[in-house]
């Protein structure tokens, strides 16, 4: 082991002897390995991305959210006021929960649009009726208090769970468990806060949260019974009412493997009892899918990349270090002279060529990272740095340079001591 | 100095024969060398160049196998050693001096008389410590971390001669060691190699200067691959000695 240490001493103060010559070889082995690094990284990030969104999503849900169909206008415009009705029904809920046995749970939601009331001021807030089961499938954990429960469902209660957030824009700064909040006419009391939560957009429209993410949930069966299924919208000079059953319904599947025959079933429920598309069905498997498509055409991509960018810097090593033995022949006569024999010789060189690549791939880590680092600053990829990555970058170029280090550091092994000696 | 064995020569050469070029083109360069050489000897191999001395040499230094012949250190045979076995008696058995120095020129002197020690496994402190011991004994005390290019000749084959002396060799093989230097510089570099003989090492060297050689006790004289004379041969010697002296 010190024998070890002492070559790579040893190795170090020769490749210090050419330090231009040694980068130079180097080269090839720093952009390898700088770009295999930030090209992992940008594929961890990617896959990062992806399972954090589905993670919100949840990944044995299918969500199936209202919209209001796109040519409605004003078609049945009476006057100055209208009424329309579109989205989700109980209907639909009561299809899916009986016709597809691997659906384990169907999850109604219900919003209401309500201003919330701090005393005169007001905030535009989404009010979610929501059953006890919604906060368990799409992983809200309450930061503080708790999430609603069967029993708030079955006694109607008046109480909430909002985000941090509305608190914070409400400039509330009390116990936030002992505030009763102002929803449209009605007090609810505040049983949970949940944190503040980021949603990239694709997952705030799967859904349904506005860009603010200032929910409140209140139970299912409140909502129904309190305030009822119409929700008036006051313009200027018109009225105008829409009649929603159901903003969203959360289909949970048994199983992973079931998700997208159940995905099948709802869409062929779905267009059979709706004439117009007024909804929408969101499938995060789906988006999991498409991402195993793309990862498959990376994890072809890279490799190739990775293993041409190693082997030009792997030849470029193997150049000069056969140059740079014909140049040192003399030494080593001298060195068999004295006692190296052909394994100590091959050890030498195979050590100096690794301890050349070496020294490149931790450029190489560092160039990549520098490079990760303005992709993330100027562009919207979310690369990320892991230690396997820069372990398999580094051991990569470690393994150039013993790749192409061997043949060099065998021929200087094979070379006669006596015409070594001899050599110019 | 080491503990070399006592009983029969150090170096055994019968019959040592070698040749470069191929069988169906042979290029004999070594033919019919008899040698013995014992412990605590100071021979010097004389002739002309193309003679085989720095042939012969090689041989006795196991840098170069013979084709015929057998050669056997301290007892064992060399023709059936390999690599490793070749390397380690040259490690620890020979000592080379070189005419042109051969010294590795971008490590220090220090650097330079360690590698013998270094490819003996030896401990790095050990290594330091007999590194200053030997070089303050070849007066080189105040150069320890100069590179070879900056020293004198003289200075370089002393730096070479404490290399030589680094695992205490059984043999000290010079080959024209004083063939780069100016004569008071060759005087003292001959000095060395007397006060070495006669501290008791065992010293080959080969020149091709009469002066050089008339301070070995034992001359061998070499021509066209073989030994021509050997003083120290005892028939042979008393030949020698019957031809330059008539009797009175």
């Amino acid at each position: 082991m010190t024998f070890i240490l002492e070559l790579v001493r040893e190795a170090l103060r020769n490749l210090g002897r050419h330090k231009l010559r040694s980068f130079l070889t180097a080269l090839g082995i720093i952009f390898g390995v700088a770009s295999v690094l930030s090209m992992i990284s940008t594929g961890e990030g990617a896959r990062r991305a992806i399972m954090s969104q589905i993670q919100q999503l949840g990944i044995r849900n299918i969500i199936l959210n209202a919209r209001k169909p796109p040519d409605e206008g004003k078609a049945q415009t009476q006057g100055t006021s209208f009424r329309l009705t579109y989205g989700l029904t109980f209907h639909d809920r009561d299809q899916i929960d009986e016709t597809l046995p691997m659906i384990e749970k169907v999850l109604p939601v219900h919003d209401l649009d309500q201003w919330i009331w701090f005393g005169s001021r007001r905030i535009e807030a989404k009010v979610r009726g929501v059953t006890p089961d919604y906060f368990e499938h799409l992983q809200l954990v309450p930061w503080l208090g708790r999430a609603l429960t069967p029993l708030d469902d079955a006694e109607r209660a008046r109480v909430c769970v909002v985000r941090n957030e509305l608190l914070r824009q409400a400039k509330y700064v009390g116990d936030p468990l002992k505030l009763d909040l102002k929803v449209g006419t009605q007090f609810f009391r505040v049983v949970g806060v949940l944190p503040d939560a980021e949603f990239q957009s694709p997952n705030r429209l799967a859904l349904g949260i506005d860009e603010r993410a200032l929910e409140v949930y209140v139970p299912y069966q409140t909502v129904i019974d309190r305030f009822g299924l119409q929700i008036t919208v006051r313009r200027a000079g018109s009225r105008e009412s829409s009649e929603v059953e159901l903003h969203q319904i959360v289909c949970v599947v048994d199983s992973e493997e079931d998700v997208l025959p159940a995905a099948r079933g709802v869409q062929a429920i779905l267009e059979r009892f709706h004439e117009k598309k007024d909804y929408e069905v969101t499938v995060p498997l789906e988006l999991l899918e498409s991402r195993r498509k793309t990862q498959r055409v990376f994890d072809i991509v890279l490799p190739i990349v990775a293993g041409v960018s190693l082997l030009v810097g792997g030849i470029g090593i193997l150049n000069i270090m056969l140059a740079s033995i014909t140049e040192r022949t003399r030494e080593i006569g001298i060195r068999r002279a004295l006692g190296a024999t052909g394994l100590d010789i091959t050890w030498q060189f195979l050590v100096e060529t690794v301890t050349l690549s070496g020294i490149g791939g931790l450029l190489g880590v560092a160039l990549g990272a520098l490079g990760v680092h303005v992709l993330r600053a100027f562009t919207q990829w979310d690369a990320v740095i892991t230690p396997w990555a820069v372990a398999l970058a580094f051991g990569t170029s470690c393994l150039t340079g013993v790749i192409f280090g061997l043949y060099p550091a065998r021929q200087a092994a094979r070379m006669e001591p006596i015409r070594a000696l001899r050599h110019e | 100095m080491h503990a070399a064995r006592t009983d029969g020569p150090i170096a055994e050469l019968r019959g040592i024969g070698k040749s470069y070029g191929t069988p169906r083109n042979p290029l004999p360069v070594l033919s019919d060398v008899d040698l013995d050489i014992s412990s605590g000897e100071y021979l010097a191999i004389i002739g002309p160049s193309g003679s085989g001395k720095s042939t012969l040499l090689n041989i006795l230094g196991c840098l170069d196998v013979p084709t015929w012949g057998s050669y056997r250190i301290e007892g064992e045979d060399v023709a059936r050693f390999d690599d490793v076995r070749l390397s380690k008696v040259r490690n620890t058995r020979i000592g080379f001096v070189f005419q042109s120095f051969h010294l590795v020129s971008h490590l220090t002197v220090l650097e330079n008389v360690e590698l013998p020690m270094f490819y003996a496994h030896r401990p790095r402190a050990d290594r330091r410590r007999r590194c200053h011991e030997l070089l303050e004994r070849v007066g080189l005390g105040a150069r320890l971390h100069h590179k070879p290019p900056e020293l004198s000749g003289g200075e370089r084959q002393r730096a070479a001669i404490a290399r030589a002396l680094a695992n205490d060799p059984a043999l000290i093989l010079a080959d024209e060691p004083t063939g780069n230097l100016d004569t008071a510089t060759s005087g003292e570099i001959m000095s060395m190699f007397g006060e070495l003989h006669r501290a008791g090492a065992t010293l080959v060297v080969i020149t091709h200067d009469p002066g050089i050689a008339a301070q070995a006790p034992r001359r061998v004289a070499m021509r066209d691959g073989r030994v021509e004379s050997d003083s120290g041969r005892p028939a042979a010697a008393a030949a020698a000695a019957a031809a330059a002296e008539p009797a009175p």
